[in-house]
């Protein structure tokens, strides 16, 4: 369940995700609010007051989450100039989700990248990854079992970080 | 359960959402997207384990992640859904919020901007752009030009 550190890598990684599983990953977006200081509850009027002026402090999270592997990719922030750009990330992967002729292109690249990413990842499998789904597997081998090769997927993602 | 809401009701209650998440000053709104793949048509009468069995399998097959790379997508609608994320007790008492709208494969980018719109109004509550050092380096420069 990793945090990334930058949203385009929270981008890669879930258009990674989203290809391997197109239909049953979810992207949640969770905006939340709460007072920059919170007032007790015997607080004089003049306390909560200035309080109240401190004003609100939110945060935004978003998620990519399939609930078959189990592989969770977050990205967390606090700025207001990103909510842009964010969404417009949420777009993107819709459209690859969708099915769009564009995000087939990029599924394309993506596909590309994997395979070079599932020698990388057949190596440090060995090195004790968790849970037993040790099976390097590239993209031309049958995969043993697919809820193997689902979870191996998940997990790929997470050993990057 | 409720029914899909049409994007442009969807995007009046979303922003009635935000709205009453700034007044209170605290909650949360919960945004989520995914692939509709669910078609009523198929759930008309339910199925004998065997059947669902069989099912099972199929959707396996078609979830084997090597072979969803390697076939294009066939399109299928985006499922939005938006939900205040109040608790069960919240539920009870009528307070919680859910709101959903199915967007078509060609409606995507059209929707996205005015959810862009919508989401970058509503989130106020984030950091703004700090602007204080360029202030800062402005005020220098108005400074060594009046010295001059």
């Amino acid at each position: 369940m990793p945090f990334y550190e930058k949203s385009e890598d929270w981008l890669h990684h879930s258009s990674l995700l989203l290809a391997a599983r197109p239909s049953s990953t979810r992207i949640t977006t969770k905006y939340h609010l709460s007072p920059a200081r919170r007032t007790p509850k015997n607080a004089t009027p003049e306390q909560a007051a200035e309080d109240a002026k401190k004003g609100v402090r939110g945060h935004l999270v978003i998620t990519t989450f399939d609930p078959k592997s189990g592989a969770s990719l977050k990205y967390k922030t606090s700025k207001a100039q990103e909510v842009g750009r964010l969404v417009q990330m949420l777009g993107n992967l819709a459209g690859r989700a969708a099915g769009n002729i564009a995000g087939e292109q990029q599924q394309q690249q993506l596909k590309k990248e994997e395979g070079g990413q599932d020698v990388e990842m057949g190596e440090g499998a060995g090195a004790g990854e968790i849970g037993g789904v040790a099976t390097p597997t590239t993209a031309s081998a049958p995969p043993v079992s697919q809820q193997a090769g689902g979870g191996g997927k998940g997990k790929k993602k997470k050993g990057k970080r | 359960m409720s029914k899909h809401l049409s994007q442009d009701e969807f995007f009046t209650a979303l922003t009635a959402l935000f709205t009453t998440q700034k007044q209170t000053q605290k909650g949360t709104v919960l945004l989520s997207q995914k692939r509709l793949t669910y078609d009523p048509s198929q759930k008309a009468s339910s199925p004998s384990p065997e059947q669902q069995q069989q099912q099972q399998q199929q959707d396996e097959e078609q979830e084997d992640p090597f072979l969803s790379l390697s076939t294009p997508l066939p399109p299928a609608p985006i499922l939005i859904r938006a939900t205040n994320a109040k608790s069960q007790e919240g539920r009870k008492e009528g307070k919680k919020v859910k709101l959903s709208t199915v967007v078509q494969p060609d409606e995507l980018d059209a929707f996205y901007l005015r959810y862009a719109e919508v989401c970058k109004a509503g989130m106020s509550g984030l950091k703004p752009r700090d602007r204080t050092k360029r202030k800062a380096k402005e005020k220098a420069r108005r400074k060594m030009k009046a010295q001059a």
